[in-house]
């Protein structure tokens, strides 16, 4: 019964505020003509708005407005772009005129916080902004990619250049082990990626950094929160407003590695085993990069329109992305509808909605990168009869794209219904109901086929039978969140509170099985239906797999109380309290329920009469944050102690199996959140009217009681190698950011520049230190399974380890004088005897270089000339080591890096480069795999030329732009890879380069026209 | 405005209401807890048979590796010779160290059986369900209980004793005593409470019995020099009637005698390569051609030289390179030296491999459905022959250890006499000679040489020291785990 009412509050609670609107009092009516403090003009289009309430009008071309007031409405608002908001005391009076005082824009620039909104100068938090106009910068299906070298304290990375593919968002430094990834707030909706969102329908980001912005967000923010405004129109936008855009764009490889050429291979086979190629000078010399790579096209098509009634605006967007990967047999292709209504029932009650819906498809090639760097230059692709050619080891890149069907599509929907009521003076209660729905399907299918050897024979690159394997996935979350908030002006007194009550149920289930030979190859048949196969030892296998599960780390149920109260006196001294209760079915009833709370101070000290005229420093203020909040994206699953029933005993004679079940491990009901404490002290200064502008802030964030999973006593009978997930590990994050930015406006000449910097100091402080069980977390296993990360106390997240090498054994001599493995010979790396105990083994291995940039930067400068304008967007990191895993993994013979041509040949003639080999003791991990990854990289260039008015005008369009772009064309970098960005979701395997998807370059030229 | 108060009282007293604690409870999916298992009479059966699926765990067979006999004066370690040279190859030589590759497994996995038990032993009682069904699987649950602690009593002494489905994380050892005293529980409990081999039905072949806790209460009996017990039990065993030996030896442990009349208790497999498989067999399985496993635990020349002349025992224990099983000709491994010496030129090892755990085929897969003997009536009959003989009832000991030998001469006169020895200490070690040559590879020998005081005099040879080599050491990140609670073994660093 109790659950009943659950789901039907949502439900009661709107019609609730529907009838509170229908109540009717006592009114007059207030006129009056609203003027500008620097022109003495009248201004239309002034926005004017009952206090506490949404009533609103805006003032006629005269400037002239008119408005009810109910009994007990005494306050306006009046707003206009670049004046300051104004508010009046209507008291008796029925006449009303208003002069608004001019401002630097900035410094009133609203800033959109967890629950509601605040003046830019009353704010306590570390809040980043980044508008529109930048978001749409850049043309991708992650809207986030535009934060990358625009706002502080956040790191951006590509997981990968496959059509598609999601980006990796940490936001000051890596605060966990486990998922350390932000959440995004879209429109009040909670939700972990915003690859549906179309960015042109983006009003606004918001990246909230520190514990004062975050603590609403309670066990969910401790990673950052980007919140995600999506445009509405405005109400006083009578004008139904049309924009259109378009952008073709050319994609191709940003950079090639330089790899070895047939002859050079050749040469080098032949010192490793002679008499490998009779010939150096006859064999081929194929480029399989060339092969492979395309230039790929791109189109990104939008259509916008938006408008307002006297009750109701109205946004429409649509969107059409469409991208081919630059590897064959890849695209993705994403369609995006975007409605945001709102409709006023009457002066106190408005109702509306906020939706996104997204089907999209996918094509993604196999990782052939992988293939093209290890394939031999010897190798023809193709035989004489046009099949295609055996290569040796790796197999043929192109025969794997040809044979190569893997399809994903799906559907996204996320929106919701919201109303908002003003309850009582002062009063405004908001209640949402929102959804977020996926459906999502792949289907991947191999045909039968085999490539064969120069004699004919089958080579190991065959599938023997015709494989399907498809899956389907469903989430479906809704989340109500009902708050109550309370502002009000006296005095010198500013006061904002909200408080409020969500509910959140969350849940993602998925199916996939796999089936063998099909009857026929065509799409048509790829249904998993009769297939059956006889495999060598006689069995029948009719299904190769089935798995039915859920997302442990999308099923689950919460519950929040949320507070916060904002005081500000004298538009000096600015408090903070935040505070949220949040409960969740992820954890054991003991555990159920934390709190998370924050304090906050800031000071504006530019309006201290002690500051009144001094120089020209037009902004000054300071403030402090302190709070704890959670990160709960994390395997809950370990706090359930489950039942194991795949067993079997084996009885009777003959032999045969009877069904058993058990224990599996013990489970840790005691799982809790992982919570992190930060401190920020942040300054804001402005210069010269606030042409100069700088933010500063330090951050030091601890997160403590971190999910790690440790060996557990034998004794406790779970079996050798069990591990179970303790809250016991600790992380420290801490640094500096810095924003500056210069504006200026000379004659028909505007420019900026924005310069912006972040320091990392990663840190493990503890893993499972108080347990006593375990000291490091190994990972970062590479293809030969391997690991080469070493994550323990003292040193970062992800750490890479190894051995260090100093140089080459030159001589006999020299390899009787150091400690060496038993395979080392002359001309091999030497590897340094770290701990110096005389031998050379695994305990030589040692902390080779981090992962975690302790340095990001961005650099953006804008220029407008009359009708031109023209954008540089720089941005890079430094400090961040990869670990080349590509290069390491060598069971055969593969190419080489071209660096390998400089090998050591004799006494003297290299200490880099050993004695060349197809792989073994000199591809054991160590400081010679590991590159410097920092970069310097050219973004983004923009040239845009709007149309002069009497063009357009005669057109009937108010504003035509063309563009051109380019992205990615140049990146200054020591490392050979394809690109030093490569993100990775798990923080214990980052920056090591597997042979990733490489990230291109492209070249686009666009038309934006609105009318 | 009293419409205004009221709805807001109303919205208000809703949101208190909202105290939904059913809404953060959700189950996991697809997936049984703890809490709610077993309590029905079929979960009872599940939960029962999987304290029988420890066995089959390659880890309860001493880690993995043969490491018994590979310590014992009866097998090298085997397979080429670089193949896991430092990690099994230093229990040849007695120099192994406390993270000795395998120690935390064999650890791991007789724990992991003994819980299993637990669950049976503390949850079973709980059920509403026939009672003597239910006594019965509390009763299997007590035995294999019994069985896998008395591993870990011989291999480290005194161990932490868990009676419980949730323990502490911390235990501290326990004394020898004390674990021996939960042994002899469990036992005699199974012993009272198990049914004859012979009152199960055909499809409960396999589980514990009467005769197999009698048994193992004998073997017990003996490693605790409790001597009047063992006696009684192993002749209770002998005179039940339910047993007697194969007439042929190499049935004994091979496909034919599976669940036959000697088997007192063996450990069901089938001839997959999976879960449903044992990999003991094919640990120890024939390298190279036929390809029937990894080749480990290679016979000795010792343990092939100590053969009485003409002892048919021999050929039936040691695969020879040219030989033919089962109309299949063993060709053996490339990588293996068919023959090694030492640096004076002395032959040390031969390629050969271990036959008792030999099955007809020429693949791995069937090698994983050896059924391994962990008691059978061979090794009951020379327990009584070896107790008698320590109650100084030479006459009757000699009766067992006669029949052993009858067997083995298989009705040739001219090989294998009966022993009319009764000078004890000289049967003694006649009796422990026959224990080499009838349980030869069977994991037997490095225990009885360590319980009968000639491990030194056998294994000194080989590396063994006194007082420190009779256990092993306890697993280093057991120790390191437990944070110092566990101490280890004597002169153990």
């Amino acid at each position: 019964m109790k659950k009943t009412l659950c789901l039907f509050k949502p439900i009661l609670t709107v019609m609730l505020m529907l009838a509170a609107g229908t109540s009717l009092l006592a009114q007059t009516i207030v006129t009056g003509v609203v003027t500008g403090s620097d022109t003495k003009e009248t201004l239309p289009g002034v926005n004017i708005i009952v206090k506490g309430t949404n009533k609103g009008v805006i003032t006629d071309i005269d400037g002239n407005y008119s408005i009810e007031l109910q009994a007990g409405e005494n306050f306006l608002q009046f707003s206009y772009t670049g004046y300051k908001m104004t508010e009046v005391n209507v008291g008796t009076n029925t006449i009303v005129n208003v002069e608004l005082q001019v401002i630097s824009e900035l410094l009133d620039e609203i800033v959109v916080i967890g629950y509601g909104t605040v003046r830019k100068s009353d704010l306590t938090g570390a809040v980043s902004s980044l508008k529109s106009d930048e978001i749409s910068k850049i043309t991708s299906i992650n809207p986030e990619q535009s934060l990358q070298g625009k706002v502080t304290g956040v790191q951006v990375s590509s997981n990968s250049g496959a059509p598609g593919s999601g980006v990796t968002v940490r936001v000051r430094g890596v605060g966990t082990i486990n998922n350390s990834s932000p959440i995004y707030v879209v429109d009040g909706m909670i939700l972990d990626d915003i690859s549906f969102l179309n960015s042109a329908d983006i009003l606004s980001m918001e990246v909230l950094k520190d514990a004062s912005a975050t603590a609403i967000y309670g066990s969910r923010g401790a990673n950052g929160v980007i919140l995600v405004q999506t445009k509405t129109a405005d109400l006083k936008q009578t004008k139904t407003q049309f924009n259109f855009s378009a952008e073709y764009g050319i994609q191709q490889l940003a950079k090639k590695i330089d790899l070895l050429d047939g002859r050079q291979f050749a040469i080098i086979s032949n010192e490793i085993r002679p008499g490998s190629f009779n010939n150096v000078d006859a064999v081929p010399n194929t480029d399989w990069q060339d092969l492979v790579f395309r230039t790929a096209p791109m189109q990104n098509i939008q259509l916008s329109i938006s408008g307002a009634t006297e009750k109701t605006n109205f946004y429409i967007g649509l969107g059409a992305y469409n991208q081919d990967g630059i590897i064959p047999q890849s695209f993705y292709q994403r369609l995006s509808i975007k409605l945001n209504n709102s409709y006023m029932v009457n002066d106190r009650v408005k109702i509306g909605n906020n939706f996104t819906i997204t089907p999209f498809k996918q094509r993604n090639a196999p990782n052939v990168t992988y293939q093209v760097y290890r394939a031999q230059p010897v190798l023809e692709p193709y035989y004489e009869d046009g099949s295609f050619g055996v290569v040796y080891n790796v197999g043929n890149p192109l025969a794997d794209l040809a044979y190569s069907n893997d399809y994903r599509s799906g559907v996204r929907g996320v929106g919701n219904l919201f109303a908002e009521a003003t309850i009582a003076k002062d009063f405004l209660f908001r209640s949402s109901y929102g959804i977020d729905a996926s459906f999502n399907k792949s289907k991947r299918f191999t045909p039968a086929y085999t490539i064969h050897n120069p004699d004919g024979t089958a080579s190991q690159q065959q599938n023997l039978f015709s494989d399907l394997a498809k899956s389907s996935s469903d989430n479906f979350s809704w989340l109500w969140e009902n708050t109550l908030t309370y502002d009000k002006q006296f005095n010198e007194h500013t006061i904002n509170a909200v408080g409020g009550y969500t509910m959140q149920k969350i849940r993602s289930e998925s199916l996939s099985l796999a089936g063998q030979n099909l009857i026929r190859d065509g799409e048509d048949f790829w249904y998993i239906e009769p297939p059956y196969i006889i495999d060598e030892s006689n069995n029948i296998n009719m299904l190769q797999s089935i798995f039915n599960g859920v997302d442990f780390n999308q099923y689950y149920n919460m519950i929040s109380y949320l507070f916060r109260v904002n005081y500000t006196y004298d538009n000096r001294y600015i408090a903070t309290i935040t505070f949220r209760r949040d409960g969740s079915s992820k954890f054991s009833s003991e555990n159920r329920y934390a709190n998370f709370p924050s304090f906050a101070l800031g000071w504006n000290l530019i309006n201290e009469d002690f500051m009144k005229g001094i120089g020209q420093l037009t902004n000054l203020k300071v403030r402090a944050s302190w709070g704890k909040i959670g990160n709960d994206k994390m395997l809950y699953h370990d706090r359930f102690a489950l039942v194991q029933s795949d067993l079997f005993a084996i009885f009777s004679n003959p032999d045969a199996p009877f069904p058993a079940a058990t224990y599996i491990k013990t489970g840790n009901p005691d799982l809790k959140w992982e919570t992190t404490t930060q401190t920020d002290i942040g300054l804001e200064i402005g210069f010269f009217n606030n042409r100069l502008t700088g933010e500063f802030d330090y951050y030091n964030r601890q997160t403590d009681d971190i999910l790690v999973e440790l060996s557990t006593p034998g004794h406790l009978g779970n079996g050798q190698g069990a591990r179970v997930r303790y809250n016991a590990a600790a992380v420290l994050n801490r640094g500096f950011e810095f924003n500056l930015q210069w504006r200026e406006k000379v004659g028909d000449f505007n420019y900026s520049i924005g310069l912006l910097g972040t320091t990392i100091h990663n840190e493990v402080l503890n893993i499972g230190g108080n347990s006593g069980v375990d000291s490091v977390l190994v990972s970062g296993y590479l293809g030969n399974g391997i690991p080469v990360t070493l994550t323990r106390v003292g040193k970062p997240v992800g750490a890479f380890y190894g051995y260090v090498t100093d140089g080459i054994f030159q001589s006999q001599d020299e390899l009787n004088a150091y400690p060496h493995m038993s395979q080392a010979g002359i001309g091999d790396l030497r590897f340094v005897d770290v701990n110096e105990d005389g031998r050379l083994d695994g305990d030589d291995r040692t902390y080779i270089g981090s992962p975690v940039p302790d340095f990001i930067f961005g650099l953006n400068v804008n220029l407008g000339y009359k009708n031109f304008d023209f954008a540089i967007d720089i941005q890079g990191q430094t400090g961040n080591k990869i670990f080349n895993g590509k290069d390491v993994v060598r069971p055969d013979p593969y190419n080489f890096e071209a660096r390998v041509w400089d090998r050591w040949t004799g006494p003297g003639t290299s200490n880099e480069e050993p004695r060349p080999s197809f792989g073994g003791y000199n591809y054991t991990p160590s400081d010679k795999f590991i590159l410097d990854g920092s970069f310097i990289r050219l973004r983004n260039v923009i040239l845009g030329y709007t149309l002069p008015e009497r063009i357009s005008q005669r057109l009937s369009i108010s504003n035509i732009r063309v563009y051109l772009k380019a992205t990615n064309v140049f990146t200054l970098t020591k490392y050979t890879g394809y690109s030093p960005e490569i993100g990775s979701y798990d923080v214990l395997s980052n920056n090591i380069d597997n042979g990733i998807y490489p990230i291109s370059a492209v070249y686009a030229f666009g038309i934006n026209v609105s009318f | 405005m009293k419409s205004n108060t009221l709805i807001t009282i109303l919205i208000i007293t809703l949101l208190g209401l909202s105290s939904c604690e059913k809404f953060l409870e959700v189950n996991p999916q697809g997936d049984l807890t703890q809490e709610v298992f077993p309590t029905t009479s079929s979960d009872a059966l599940l939960a029962t048979n999987a304290v029988y699926t420890t066995l089959r765990n390659w880890h309860y067979h001493s880690g993995g590796f043969p490491i018994l006999d590979i310590m014992s004066d009866d097998a090298r370690k085997g397979s080429n010779p670089n193949d896991a040279l430092n990690t099994v190859g230093p229990y040849n030589t007695f120099t192994i160290n406390t993270t000795q590759d395998g120690l935390d497994r064999w650890w791991a996995a007789l724990y992991q059986g003994i819980k299993r038990a637990n669950v049976v032993i503390e949850k079973v009682p709980e059920i509403n369900m026939d009672e003597q069904q239910q006594t019965r699987y509390i009763a299997e649950a007590r035995f294999l209980r019994g069985l896998y602690y008395f591993d870990l009593v011989r291999a480290w002494g005194g161990v932490p004793i868990v009676k419980s489905t949730d323990p502490e994380l911390k235990i501290p050892r326990a004394t020898v005593d004390e674990v021996y005293l939960l042994i002899e529980e469990d036992l005699v409990f199974a012993s009272e409470n198990l049914p004859t081999k012979g009152s199960y039905g055909a499809n409960d072949l396999g589980r514990a019995t009467q005769g197999a806790a009698k048994a193992l209460l004998a073997k017990m009996y003996l490693f605790k020099k409790d001597f009047a017990n063992a006696e009684k039990f192993a002749l209770e065993v002998i005179q039940s009637g339910q047993y007697d030996l194969e007439s042929n030896f190499s049935d004994a442990n091979g496909k034919n005698g599976e669940h036959g009349l000697e088997s007192v208790f063996e450990i069901g497999a089938m001839e997959i390569e999976s879960a449903l498989g044992d990999q003991y067999a094919n640990t120890q399985g024939v390298r190279g051609t036929p390809n029937r496993g990894w080749g480990f635990n290679r016979p000795s020349l010792d343990l092939r030289y100590s053969f009485e002349e003409g002892d048919p025992r021999k050929d039936l224990t040691i695969i020879d390179l040219g030989e033919e099983i089962d109309g299949i000709l063993i060709l053996g491994d490339g990588t293996t030296p068919d023959e090694t010496y030492d640096e004076d030129g002395n032959l040390i090892e031969v390629e050969c491999y271990n036959q008792k755990v030999w099955i007809p085929g020429t693949s791995t897969d069937t090698q994983f459905g050896h059924n391994r003997r962990l008691i059978r009536f061979a090794d009951v009959l020379l327990m009584a022959a070896e107790a008698l003989n320590e109650n100084e009832k030479p006459g009757e000991a000699l009766v067992h250890l006669n029949r052993v030998r009858a067997r083995a001469r298989q009705g040739n006169p001219a090989i294998l006499p009966d022993i009319s020895e009764t000078n004890q200490t000289t049967l003694r070690e006649i009796i422990l000679r026959e224990r080499r040559h009838e349980l030869a590879l069977e994991g037997h020998r490095f225990w009885d040489l360590v319980r009968t005081g000639y491990a030194a005099q056998f294994l000194g040879p080989h590396g063994f020291i006194t007082g420190k080599h009779e256990l092993l050491p306890i697993p280093q990140n057991e120790i390191d785990i437990s944070q110092g609670v566990l101490t280890q073994n004597p002169n153990w660093p």
